[in-house]
């Protein structure tokens, strides 16, 4: 018994330093992490506000002897012919990320609602067909579709990238809605129809609204996937006004590639829209992209 | 997964030796209704690009888009393909590329995701911080992270010459040993964060009370992840580890803006050459036919997601 009593504090305290052990591994590993994540957008933000005589120094500026924000008045100014491009290009992804977001939404959340509710013959196979586009890349789909716009009068027009960029959009937000409807008891709609709702009004005025988190998260993550769209747009678009912000800085620094300062300010400025907008609707654009992939 | 709206069951009910397939999918035709956009648009998008780069694999194609002059060679280009040097270099940096990507990418991924998982001030912060690269755009990261590999202002190479490391800053990116692991770096730093996510997600799900009944039967931290934890998570972890295959193995962008597939072919995949192939040298034939390669290549590993996610779809259906 005494034995006991003597070694069961001292095994207490063994298994109490392990768990402390990993505990602080994880804290050493999470701030190896935070510096691995942060340290390349820091020094983003330093370039960016250098001159670029400042940046192309050896041994770098830490930290910039003169901070300046010139690049930014040059890239924002519309009187200046830099400004000019970087304000449309600014606003020509505005424009088609947008008209995506909301095509992919009217588009996806009777299908998700569909593949959700209804059993159809053929409706796994759809879903997955459906899911599989993810599947394949851009290349695949580029000559066909280059051909196949041109046929059609869309190239170097934004509505072969709205389209384009719809399909690609579709089968994750088809997906993340659909884990919500999953959730959504079908019990409420059952009570709406005995109360002489149709099927469609119970769709739209008791799931519609429930699923309002789902359709949020759909909509930053299409906005999200238009913005950051390179492929498409750098092989559709061929005239300069109608650019997007990813080919439009491509296009504009390969011709002056010693300019890092309005390089950094420029991919600084493209981040800035969408990491707010994740930023701020975050809680639904995780909870969605979980709902759908682990709970199914 | 069988909800079933009342009206479509009470018919199911009503006539329930009546079967076949036509009649069952006429009694549904206002289902399809709620689907048709979707399919629509994909059927314009998808399945007619497929069928013409099928085609296109067949013919030899002047450069130039004048299709019209096209001529039948049979499986030519196949073979132009399969016996080229080119061809087995690129697979291999593929591979590499794939492999490497996702691997360290999920192991990163999931174990900040347990770091993560404790609650301690700043949490949230913490989160949102190493969430960022995954948002951003590939052609910022990529330009962020030329700017810090540069050969004569880069960061890194500075602080090697600062301590002592190198006698000059090192020449990540054109270099030809160095090129491929130096864009892998910068693809897991765009993509450890949807790892984590998504098994955060997953550390949600394991049940509190198994982990408490481990403790208290005198299971270690360790033993309590292996034996508890890790089985638990096995779905999540086979959908995320295929969703980041099949991300990377079609990356195009952070490959083809830092290198554009140099310095010799080092750090082409086969993304970026199927690209160049077609859009630089016009070789469209070859580049069709090279797409099929890669969609037989990824219809291989579709067939494992879809028998994944199936996997846990069965799952939930019993539970």
């Amino acid at each position: 018994m005494s034995t006991i009593a003597q070694t069961a504090p001292r095994a207490q305290a063994r298994r109490r330093m392990r768990v402390d052990g990993w505990r602080w591994a994880g804290r050493i590993f999470l701030v190896f992490m935070l510096l691995y994540t942060a340290l390349p957008m820091i020094w983003m933000l330093i370039t960016s506000i250098k001159s670029g005589f400042a940046a192309t120094q050896f041994p770098p500026q830490w930290w910039p002897d003169e901070p300046t924000l010139a690049s930014y008045q040059k890239l924002l100014d519309p009187q200046n012919s830099v400004g000019q491009d970087f304000l449309r290009f600014f606003w020509n992804s505005l424009f088609v990320s947008t008209v995506t977001t909301i095509l992919s939404v009217i588009v996806a959340v009777p299908a998700a609602y569909a593949f959700s509710r209804f059993s159809f013959p053929g409706r796994n196979f759809l879903f997955f067909a459906v899911l599989l586009r993810n599947m394949f890349p851009a290349v695949i789909f580029l000559v066909p579709l280059f051909i196949l716009m041109r046929a059609i009068g869309l190239i170097n027009t934004h509505g072969s990238l709205i389209l384009t960029y719809l399909t690609f959009g579709l089968p994750l937000a088809i997906w993340l809605l659909k884990g919500f409807y999953d959730n959504i008891p079908v019990q409420l709609e059952q009570a709406a129809r005995i109360d002489g709702a149709t099927r469609f009004q119970a769709f739209v005025m008791i799931v519609m609204p429930l699923s309002t988190p789902g359709i949020i998260a759909t909509a930053i993550y299409s906005f999200i996937g238009a913005w950051n769209e390179y492929i498409y747009a750098y092989t559709f678009l061929s005239k300069n006004e109608q650019l997007t912000l990813p080919v439009g800085i491509q296009r504009f620094f390969s011709e002056n590639t010693t300019d890092f300062p309005g390089l950094m300010a420029a991919s600084f400025m493209m981040s800035v829209p969408v990491v707010v907008l994740f930023l701020v609707l975050q809680r639904y654009f995780v909870r969605a992209l979980t709902e759908g992939a682990v709970k199914h | 997964m069988t909800i079933v709206t009342g009206k479509a069951e009470a018919r199911r009910r009503v006539q329930p030796g009546r079967s076949g397939a036509l009649r069952r999918i006429w009694q549904h035709r206002a289902d399809y209704a709620y689907v048709l956009p979707a399919i629509a648009v994909m059927l314009i998008v998808i399945a007619y690009p497929i069928y013409y780069t099928v085609e296109l694999s067949f013919f030899k194609t002047p450069p130039g888009l004048q299709l019209r002059d096209k001529t039948f060679i049979g499986l030519d280009n196949y073979t132009t393909i399969l016996t080229s040097q080119v061809f087995w270099k690129v697979t291999w940096n593929t591979l590499i590329w794939t492999l490497g990507s996702t691997f360290i990418s999920f192991v990163l991924g999931f174990a900040t995701a347990l770091a993560l998982h404790r609650d301690f001030i700043g949490r949230g912060v913490l989160r949102a911080v190493l969430i960022i690269p995954w948002v951003i755009s590939a052609v910022a990261a990529s330009y962020i992270w030329k700017w810090i590999y540069h050969s004569d202002f880069g960061i890194i190479g500075a602080v090697l010459v600062g301590l002592g490391l190198a006698d000059q800053p090192p020449n990540f990116i054109d270099n030809v040993s160095t090129v491929l692991p130096s864009l892998i770096v910068v693809n897991i730093w765009r993509e450890f964060p949807f790892a984590m996510i998504m098994m955060m997600a997953g550390l949600q799900t394991v049940p509190d009370q198994l982990l408490r009944a481990a403790k208290v039967d005198g299971a270690n931290a360790w033993q309590r992840f292996w034996h508890v934890t890790f089985p638990h998570l096995r779905n999540v972890s086979v959908v995320t580890m295929l969703l980041l295959a099949v991300a990377n193995f079609n990356s195009f962008i952070i490959p083809w803006i830092m290198t554009g597939g140099g310095p010799s072919n080092a750090s082409h995949i086969w993304i970026t050459h199927i690209y160049e192939l077609a859009f630089g040298r016009q070789r469209w034939g070859v580049a069709s036919a090279y797409s099929v390669l890669l969609f037989l290549t990824l219809m291989t590993l579709g067939y494992f997601y879809v028998r994944a996610l199936s996997g846990n779809e069965r799952k939930e259906g019993s539970a």
